[in-house]
């Protein structure tokens, strides 16, 4: 039978994410990254989490500078046009976090191999890097059935749990992504538990209209919330882009202030006018 | 008859000269942070490879419409405009595939005299000096192509270009000690720089300059160089942009300058990225321009 699955935001983290999980991040770099999720996150205090992110940007600096991580695993973690992210700089130099090498396809690589059951995937990239000096779970073999090629061995990544921000989804838990994808089906099949934040919540049926319909089916889905702005300051194509002068602000901020300024104690709707309100609405609304 | 601009800026160079290595059946694959590639490609689609398709790493997406280059919404052209959408691991597929003569620049951080490139971190893995945000699809791609892999940087200095003993971490792979990858890529086909045009001598796989921009010297060369550069026998001077190149880039494909963010650095590139961002948010209609 199929039943509601929203819940509040405070509810759906203290539920599903438990200190030490591997959680995998959806969208990519300044896109569509659960912005939302990680301030909360940071408010519960959770510990020595893993984060498993595509490309990694804003969302793991914060979760790094907010002392909920020990490992990262991300084949880039970087602020974009805006320079180098510079909390996970500092964590990784000092060696407070750790970090898993990764390349784009050994993410992509290791869920389908999670989700299909298989303890690792052959890929023909990687070899002649480095990589495997610094992955001793990752092994270049020769080919099992004898063509004599040489692959590498890639592990799978069981996730704990995924987090996926999205402008559409009913509350069942079917979810539409209007532009690019990404891993996020992929770790919505894997994780364990799944958490679908929206922009917009819509019936079944308006999800039927819409391209791509439900790339993200009710049947991985644990929870909806709903945020409208959730992603902020990164996007949410089709409804805004990110928003150049707070990540810009944040990199200028001692992340104690920020905290302060935008993530203890405040609810969403607080922090978007902390964070400019209205104006900052019009400014990145597409 | 071609006529040469005599007032360009180094940016313009390079990002002409990537333009020249496009062909008209071209894949162009757009990463993520590298705007002059993102502009080359541009000017190609509007100057001499029409047809050539980009691929959106920030849509992963194929695209063929050309549209002028932007910081804030390139969503609405690389995620709306798509000619078909793939997922992640379509991609992983599909891009090796020979079928697809596929053309991507990587910008290395550090690079060998057999094009091998680091992109993780500058001293040790375990306790970096400085850590890189990282090589995604270089670890992936670099010894695959069967077009072979494309590199430039607008810091030809003896931080970035050092011999293979100095190299921190091969995160691209180039012709290691010489030989092809055993991957089946075509290998590194040339380094674009401020300084010159360089590729790699048929038989030693060793990096060749093949041409000077105009007004550097070779001394200037050798000396950011810090390993043994090869010259090819009839050395000369790099053909410069044409004049409309230049009217090209500066009125059509990119006039917000968004290319010289890979160039400047410091105070000048905050203060440029500030009115970037500015003149982007002024903007009504937030479409960037189609082109051509």
């Amino acid at each position: 039978m199929r039943s509601s699955k929203l819940m509040s935001l405070k509810d759906a983290i203290s539920t599903y994410i438990q200190d030490k999980d591997l959680i995998g991040f959806g969208g990519l770099s300044f896109w569509r990254k659960p912005i939302s999720v990680c301030r909360e996150i940071i408010r519960q205090s959770k510990k020595k989490l893993s984060i498993c992110t595509f490309v990694g940007g804003i969302e793991v600096d914060m979760l790094i500078a907010g002392g909920c991580v020990s490992e990262v695993r991300s084949c880039f973690v970087g602020m974009e046009i805006f320079g180098m992210a510079p909390n996970y700089r500092r964590a990784v130099e000092s060696g407070v976090i750790k970090i898993s090498e990764e390349s784009e396809a050994t993410i992509a690589l290791g869920l389908r191999a999670s989700y299909l059951k298989v303890p690792f995937m052959p890929l023909k990239g990687i070899i002649g890097t480095d990589m495997p000096k610094v992955r001793d779970d990752i092994k270049q073999i020769e080919d099992p059935l004898g063509s004599g090629t040489q692959v590498m061995a890639v592990p799978k990544i069981d996730l704990d749990v995924a987090i996926i921000h999205v402008p559409y989804a009913d509350e069942f838990g079917n979810a539409n992504i209007a532009g690019a994808v990404w891993m996020d089906a992929d770790m919505a099949k894997t994780a364990k538990n799944t958490i679908i934040i929206c922009e917009k919540l819509v019936e079944t049926e308006d999800i039927r209209y819409l391209p791509g319909k439900a790339q993200l089916p009710m049947q991985t889905t644990d929870a909806v919330v709903k945020i409208p702005f959730g992603a902020h300051p990164t996007s949410c194509y089709p409804f805004y882009t990110f928003d150049p002068l707070h990540i810009q602000e944040y990199l200028k901020t001692d992340f104690e202030d920020y905290k302060e300024k935008y993530i203890i104690n405040k609810t969403p709707a607080q922090y978007l006018e902390e964070a400019g309100g209205i104006q900052t609405i019009l400014n990145i609304l597409l | 008859m071609k006529e040469h601009s005599k007032d360009y800026t180094i940016d313009e160079m390079m990002t002409v000269l990537m333009a020249r290595e496009v062909r008209n059946d071209d894949v162009m694959i757009v990463g993520v942070a590298t705007p002059m590639v993102w502009v080359a490609f541009t000017l190609a689609k509007v100057t001499h490879a029409p047809d050539a398709i980009y691929h959106y790493i920030m849509g992963n997406t194929f695209v063929l419409e050309p549209r002028q280059v932007s910081l804030l919404y390139h969503e609405m052209n690389t995620a709306r405009a798509y000619r078909f959408q793939n997922s992640v691991e379509c991609t992983l597929e599909s891009l090796p595939s020979d079928k697809l003569t596929t053309i991507e620049f990587f910008r290395p951080a550090q690079i060998d005299q057999y094009g091998n490139t680091n992109n993780i971190c500058i001293g040790d893995w375990n306790r970096p000096k400085i850590r890189l945000p990282g090589a995604a699809g270089i670890l992936d791609f670099s010894m695959f192509y069967s077009r072979g892999s494309f590199l430039y940087t607008p810091r030809h200095d003896k931080r970035t270009f050092i011999p293979t003993e100095k190299l921190d971490f091969i995160s691209g792979v180039g012709f290691p000690n010489g030989k092809a990858s055993i991957c089946g890529g075509s290998g590194p086909q040339c380094v674009i720089t401020n300084l010159a045009y360089l590729d790699f001598e048929e038989k030693s796989k060793r990096m060749r300059v093949d041409s000077i921009h105009p007004g550097i010297e070779i001394e200037e060369l050798k000396e950011s160089t810090d390993f043994e550069l090869l010259f090819t026998k009839n050395l000369k001077e790099t053909e410069p942009p044409t004049v409309k190149e230049i009217r090209l880039l500066r009125e059509k494909v990119d006039p917000l300058n968004i290319r010289q963010l890979e160039v400047l650095s410091g105070k000048e590139r905050e203060e440029l990225l500030d009115e970037i961002i500015q003149k982007e948010m002024a903007m009504k209609n937030r479409f960037p321009k189609p082109l051509g």
